[in-house]
């Protein structure tokens, strides 16, 4: 046994270990709450078998205990009369941010699409905690863990529940190296009573960092994934050849961010790329296929056209259910809508059927979705669409569960699984089937209709028409701005200019931010300080190398 | 020969690197003579081509045209055995001689003043004699361009000038030919960031335009208004005396529809949206840039309003645009009866490429001699100058190109230059620079 | 089969282009003009084509029975035309925070479904030199495709072509044009001095990095306890240029550049394959072709920013005379649709022959990509990579009717003119679809976020002016 310093094996090991140690503290107070309930004369939709059209499932201590035609309620087990009722695997959402602080703005209007969070990211926000002494900036941390900041509260969690969903995959928001998810049940106490699996995957995204750092643009993010996977290959080495014989060598620097990279290169933990068109999800399998990662496509939306790809390297995919519809009236002054665009819209609800005839494994997700219900109405397109209603309740079941590496605990009805249970008055896809009992872990769950969020203080968000007096020059603009916290981001157009926002704020009723300005055919930096009151702002403008000026944004839309 | 030997003498070679560097013209301008070009095959452009033919300068007019015209004596001769002699071409929406240098020298740029009103700024007063593009450009066969300034909303007043002359005053054929007015832009190539194009709200534009629209129309009411007291002082001193105004004065000939006013506007919805707001407020409008004119033609027709078009090489607007949209747009005004001609729409620099877009028109459904006149007299006649530029005819201003070939082809040479009638060196920066360092060792 | 077509249908971004035939083994051009370039201009000559190569050249070829037969009567075939610099299908141009990026490759960022490239074929156009942006000394690796438009990514790339990387020198990498803000962190470098430092220790430490290695592979021979050195993929294509095995092209425009560059390259022992735009490089072409550098140049774009002022349209035409190497680019998605008027400026400026021009666009760019082999000239044995034109290729009358890639039609005007009453039906359809209605009332349309298209090297490179 070669002698290996402590601090290295504490410093490799303490990722696995705190989860370790996490897990069995949840299931230890879980214990705690038994409970048995007996759903019956109810349809159940085993998945994992044939559906039972009359049959009886038993919940106890958290698990399903039995499921079948013949099967009787104990004597000690609450009742349901499950008349009329179907019993589903409890639903998993396949991407999500739940259970995750609040993002900074919700997804842009106009965008469909769907990417995962990927619509998200696209605002600015504010990197999840890569704790202390990380080697790399923000956004290019994979030790960070979603673990780590799980709250189990927020409407979010409740609107999900409402249809049905029991389970969610719950990932970081931002960065390239995103960070880790982890699986939780949207019911419990705790973060720790929460989780189900924890870590689940490494989560990327092809989003350049924002500001003036490397990497800026596309390009630069997948150089600098590869570089960190080459940098990981040769920690990983280093130590092993440090831990054989350390005398004589000269100690490599220990590393947290290449330390959690190492699980990712050997194929031990999954990667998940947000991709959603054909070239994106072409160079998500390219990398995968350079350094041998275990991927998982998210978003998905073309997924059909490199099915084959898929299939060969066998990828599965988070599919994305948030499908793009028009979203605008028609204007006589607007150019038509470029053919591509109507195909896309048109395609994306046939994506489903046709990676299920090519054999390609998915599973869904709802995709940032602004209304979550708005998710079985798409499941039901994406049905009328060729997919068939049985390999839609798998793709929200035991396909989820197979992608995630939980098909021994989620994903059917079958004795020892978790008793997460989805029952529904009418057939899943029916528009008009409601949801009238959810079970998670064992335990009957309040469905609330969702309570409209308090509107809380002052907030910038919104699009303001811009008005600047330089000088004799006026100038106008839209202004879009997000706020989250005291962190706004935003963008600009107009004949000021258009850009990005930058060192923007909001604090008490300051707003502050900068924008490139067009002036003279320049472009200058501008800074904008005000005042918010209601849905105006008013305040100065400066210039660098020009007389101040004033302004004013009235808000037109907000939020 | 001796004629090209005797103005070599006046020739200054100058390779320093200033900016508007000056051309070998400097100071110099050819004297107006007496010329006659005989044996040519002449390319009149208004009527039929004439085989072995003599043109007759003097005092800078077309004297006389044909196959049985008198050389008169003392008459410099210029051998056209083989050669061609075309009118020279017009490029009418240029900004030649406002820019030097658009990227790292501000200060040679002078196409857009402060501010979105500026009926007052007049591109002839800015308009450098000097520039190095104006030597590049005339060599190769372009005499006249209309110069116009850009940027606010009134951008000012473009002029019509020759390339030719030491001061602007020289060059002036009509110094202050057109108000130039930027119709507000939908989206798309205005304005802003190079030319990329941002998401817009396309509802907080409209409304952004037609403020902007409304704007307009306001000033152009006082400027009337203002006129119109004008006038009646003039034929009442007892009425009370109306304070001149610089900014409204220029405007008057514009708003009494005395002079046209460009309009420029690509998009279909801003080429409408300019002829509405031309008839509302009777105006003489002009279309400068026309992408979209093929999808508005029979509008354009009925209002008999002409097109300037820009946009021969730009890429389609549009994605699902056709490949050859805008290659074709010159043949589908012509279809549909449109008064239209073919411009660079350059700022400088790339307007001697000129005949290259009337070629360009020709290969897509043009006929050739209308992509000639296209760059010629359509534009002399949309200018308002069709009956002293744009084809050869007596008593048309002597601006004439000799060519060893088809005018509009690439591989073509220009052999001799008559601007106003002046013989002029067909010498630029450029040939001067070439001569410098051909046969370094 | 029918699969594949149906996938290639939904492939079309651009909604002008055609589904191609199935291109059959055998085409046979029949009496044609034929501009080989190489072996001078043959009239009423036929060209087969067969298995995607040129297979015979002469008069009255026979071919098979099921061959495509076209006659070509009164037209000119031409070989595709090379764009030695081109910004098309890329997502993205510029890595712009470092001054050396060696490590990012533009082919990670390919989009086959540029419309542009429908339109660049449509000019004949048929292989791209796609280049990194100039805002830094070193910047990314390049691409070399063949534009098979339509199909996915990873059948554009041109197989054997010479790898390459974009260097950039002058007002772009020395950002003389950012203003400079107090409180902002100004990018080294700021002169064109520091342009050649930037270079100089980016090769210093390749050097250095190669030695490394080289230390470690010797010594891991016999030591298994080695801890091997860090893999550096922003240095190890600079290891690939001072071995030969990667070619530089290098953007810059004036002299004195021009010679810190060759100086520093024979310093270090390589050679620069290409200079880009090099717009002075009238000035120098003794100097460029003493060091074996070939030049890519615009025909007459000038005056456009102050490096720009001393460009003269003669610069193809002094060069080479001086011996070297000179293709034409576009470095533009517009002027690349018409490449070949800007290689007939090359007669009209500066007397060179129609086969010197012709090389402009054809063998030489092949020259400088290291293709020369397979494309650039039309000869036996050559890959099919043609266009039939409607009359001489350098007349600004002429059009192209059809673009072959491999033997296959990319492009055909009859076909494109023909399917445009598909697509106005197809949209008509498409609309009618549910997800495709709009609601009653909503949100104001937004148009979708571009690039800009034309002068894409960088926006400072050149701007069109109003």
């Amino acid at each position: 046994m070669p002698k290996v310093h402590p601090r290295l094996i504490v410093a490799v090991c303490t990722v696995a270990f705190v989860a370790l140690c996490a897990f069995h503290q949840t299931r230890a107070q879980r214990s705690a709450a038994i409970d048995t309930y007996a759903i019956t004369n109810a349809r159940i939709v085993t998945v994992s078998g044939p559906i039972i059209d009359r049959g009886t499932v038993v919940i106890r201590n958290g698990l399903i205990a039995a499921a079948g035609p013949n099967v009787s309620a104990p004597p000690d087990a609450r009742v349901i009369d499950g008349s009329g009722l179907t019993v589903y695997p409890g639903l998993i959402d396949s991407y999500t941010n739940l259970a995750l602080p609040e993002p900074a703005a919700a997804p842009s209007p106009g965008g469909g699409g769907g990417g995962g969070a990927f619509l998200l990211l696209q605002q600015q926000q504010r990197p999840a905690p890569g704790g202390p002494n990380s080697t790399q900036p923000a956004g290019l941390q994979p030790e960070v863990m979603v673990e780590d900041a799980i709250r189990p509260s927020g409407t979010e969690i409740e609107s999900s529940r409402n249809i049905g969903i029991t389970t969610a995959l719950t990932a970081p928001r931002s960065g390239i190296w995103m960070g880790q998810s982890a699986l939780i049940n949207l019911s419990g106490e705790t973060p720790q009573q929460m989780i189900v699996r924890s870590p689940v995957a490494m989560h990327v995204s092809f989003t350049p960092l924002r500001g003036s750092g490397y990497p800026g643009s596309l390009l630069g993010v997948f150089s600098t994934l590869r570089q960190m996977m080459l940098d990981a290959q040769r920690y990983r080495d280093s130590m092993q050849i440090y831990e054989r014989n350390p005398r004589g060598i000269r100690r490599p620097d220990v590393d947290r961010s290449l330390a959690a990279l190492v699980p990712v290169i050997e194929g031990r933990m999954p990667v998940v790329m947000i991709a959603n068109t054909e070239r994106e999800i072409s160079r998500a399998l390219d990398l995968a296929e350079e350094f041998k990662l275990k991927l998982i496509i998210a978003g998905g939306r073309e997924a059909d056209r490199v099915a084959g790809d898929l299939k060969k390297q066998n990828v599965p995919v988070l599919l994305s259910l948030n499908l793009p519809r028009r979203t605008t009236a028609a204007m006589p002054e607007a150019d038509p809508e470029p053919m591509r665009v109507l195909r896309e819209r048109v395609e994306a609800q046939q994506t489903a059927g046709k990676l299920a005839k090519a054999g390609v494994r998915f599973a869904f997700q709802s995709g940032s979705l602004a209304n979550v219900s708005d998710l079985m109405l798409n499941a039901s397109r994406v049905i009328e669409n060729g997919l068939s209603s049985a390999d839609a309740v798998r793709a929200f079941t035991i396909w989820p569960a197979e992608i995630l590496g939980v098909a021994n605990q989620l994903g059917s009805i079958e004795p020892g699984k978790i008793a997460n249970l989805t029952i529904t008055r009418g057939d899943l896809f029916d528009r008009n089937s409601r949801v009238a009992h959810v079970f998670i872990d064992g335990r009957p769950i309040d469905l609330r209709p969702p309570t409209d969020r308090p509107a809380g203080g002052r907030n910038v968000t919104g699009a303001w028409a811009l008005n600047v007096k330089l000088g004799p020059d006026e100038k106008t603009g839209s202004l879009t701005l997000q706020q989250e916290g005291e962190r706004v981001t935003g963008s600009i157009a107009g004949s000021l200019g258009a850009g990005e926002i930058s060192n923007a704020s909001m604090t008490g009723d300051e707003v502050r931010f900068t924008i490139p300005l067009q002036l003279e055919g320049q472009t200058k930096e501008a800074t904008f300080t005000g005042t918010l009151s209601g849905n105006e702002i008013r305040g100065n403008v400066t210039v660098v190398g020009a007389a101040p000026g004033t302004f004013t944004a009235t808000r037109s839309r907000p939020n | 020969m001796k004629i090209l030997l005797t103005i070599c003498l006046l020739c200054v070679p100058v390779f320093a690197q200033q900016i508007g560097n000056p051309t070998t013209q400097q100071g110099v301008i050819p004297p107006r003579g007496v010329f006659a070009i005989r044996n040519a095959r002449i390319v009149t452009v208004s009527g039929a081509d004439i085989e072995n033919g003599t043109v007759v300068i003097r005092d800078g007019k077309i004297e006389s045209v044909g196959t049985n015209v008198n050389v008169p004596a003392g008459a410099q001769t210029i051998d056209g055995r083989g050669l061609s002699v075309y009118p020279g071409m017009i490029d009418a929406g240029t900004n030649m001689g406002l820019v030097e240098v658009p990227q790292g020298a501000n200060g040679t740029v002078d196409t857009s003043e402060v501010g979105e009103f500026n009926p007052n700024a007049k591109a002839i007063t800015a308009v450098n004699p000097h520039s190095a593009h104006i030597g590049v450009t005339r060599v190769e066969g372009i005499t006249n361009t209309l110069t116009a300034p850009t940027g606010g909303l009134i951008s000012g007043q473009a002029a019509l000038i020759n390339l030719l002359g030491t001061a602007p005053k020289e060059m002036a054929v009509v110094p202050q030919f057109a108000l130039v007015i930027n119709y507000p832009r939908i989206g798309g190539g205005g304005g802003g960031f190079g030319g990329f194009q941002q998401p817009i709200n396309l509802t907080e534009t409209l409304a952004n335009n037609e403020r902007q629209v409304e704007q307009i129309r306001k000033m152009l009411r006082d400027a009337e208004a203002y006129g119109r007291a004008q006038d009646a002082y003039a034929k009442d001193k007892t009425l009370p005396r109306p304070d001149h105004n610089v900014v409204l004065e220029p405007l008057v000939p514009y708003v009494r529809g005395e002079q046209p006013v460009i309009f420029r506007a690509d998009r279909e919805a801003e080429i409408r949206g300019a002829l509405k707001f031309a008839e509302e407020m009777k105006l003489k409008p002009i279309i400068l840039g026309g992408n979209d004119a093929w999808k508005v033609a029979s509008l354009l027709k009925e209002k008999n309003v002409p097109v300037i078009l820009t946009g021969v090489f730009s890429l389609p607007s549009r994605e699902d645009d056709y490949y050859d949209a805008l290659y074709e747009n010159p043949a589908k005004l012509q279809q549909a009866g449109v008064r239209f001609c073919i411009s660079t729409g350059d700022a400088g620099a790339e307007v001697r490429n000129l005949a290259q877009y009337a070629g360009m028109a020709a290969a897509f459904g043009l006929s050739k001699a209308d992509a000639l006149k296209a760059v010629t007299l359509y534009p002399a006649q949309i200018l308002n100058v069709g009956d002293r530029l744009g084809s050869i005819e007596p008593g048309k201003m002597a601006n004439l190109v000799v060519t060893d070939g088809d005018l509009l082809e690439i591989r073509t040479r220009i052999r001799y230059l008559l601007i106003d009638g002046r013989l002029v060196v067909l010498s630029s920066r450029h040939t001067e620079l070439n001569d410098a360092f051909k046969n370094r060792k | 089969m029918k699969k594949l077509l149906l996938l290639f249908v939904i492939a079309l971004a651009g909604s002008v282009v055609q589904a191609q035939p199935a291109s059959p083994v055998e085409t046979l051009i029949r009496n044609a003009t034929v501009l080989t370039v190489t072996r001078g201009t043959l009239p009423n000559t036929d060209v087969l084509i067969r298995n995607g190569k040129i297979a015979a050249i002469g008069k009255n070829l026979n071919a098979s029975a099921n061959a495509r037969v076209i006659d070509a009567t009164g037209k000119f075939v031409m070989p595709g035309i090379i764009d030695c610099h081109s910004h098309s299908m890329l997502d993205t141009i510029n890595e712009g925070t470092l001054a050396v990026t060696s490590m990012v490759r533009t082919q990670d960022v390919i989009n086959p479904t540029d419309v542009d490239l429908y339109r660049e074929l449509a000019g004949g156009v048929t292989t791209l030199n796609l280049l990194h942006g100039s805002a830094n000394p070193i910047g990314g690796l390049n691409t070399v495709v063949k534009i098979k438009y339509g199909r996915p990514a990873s059948e554009f790339l041109f197989p054997g072509a010479m790898p390459g990387i974009k260097f950039a020198l002058g007002e772009n990498v020395k950002r003389s044009s950012t203003p400079n803000l107090p409180g902002v962190q100004r990018r080294y470098p700021n002169t064109r001095m520091g342009v050649e430092e930037t270079i100089r220790d980016a090769f210093t430490r390749a050097r250095d990095y190669k030695r490394t290695w080289d230390e470690y592979r010797a010594a891991s021979a016999k030591d298994k306890n080695l801890i091997p050195p860090r893999r550096d993929l922003q240095l190890e294509p600079l290891v690939e240029i001072l071995e030969g095995r990667r070619y530089v092209h290098a953007h810059c425009y004036i002299a004195s550049e021009i010679l810190m560059l060759i100086n520093l390259a024979d310093e270090f022992g390589f050679k620069v394959k290409t200079f880009q735009h090099v717009l002075e490089g009238y000035k120098v072409a003794k100097e460029i072709a003493a060091h074996g550098a070939g030049a890519s140049i615009f025909a007459d774009s000038w005056g456009y920013k102050i490096e720009a002022y001393d460009a003269i349209p003669y610069n193809a035409a002094i060069m080479t005379r001086a011996g070297v190497v000179v293709s034409m680019n576009s470095d533009s998605d517009e002027r690349a649709r018409r490449l070949n008027i800007e290689a007939a400026k090359a007669m009209h400026w500066g007397d060179l022959t129609e086969e010197q021009a012709l090389k402009l666009i054809t063998l030489n760019p092949a020259i400088q990509l290291g293709i020369q082999e397979r494309v650039g000239s039309i000869e036996v044995g050559k890959d099919a990579d043609l266009a039939i034109w409607n009359g001489h290729p350098f007349s600004v009358y002429s059009r192209v009717d059809t673009t072959f890639i491999d033997g296959t039609v990319f492009f055909d005007r009859q076909q494109d003119l023909a399917h445009r009453a598909a697509l106005a039906k197809e949209r008509a359809t498409l609309e009618q679809a549910d997800p495709n209605k709009p609601p009653a009332q909503g949100q104001s349309p937004r148009t979708p976020r571009q690039r800009p298209r034309t002068h894409e090297d960088d926006v400072i490179d050149e701007e069109e002016m109003p």
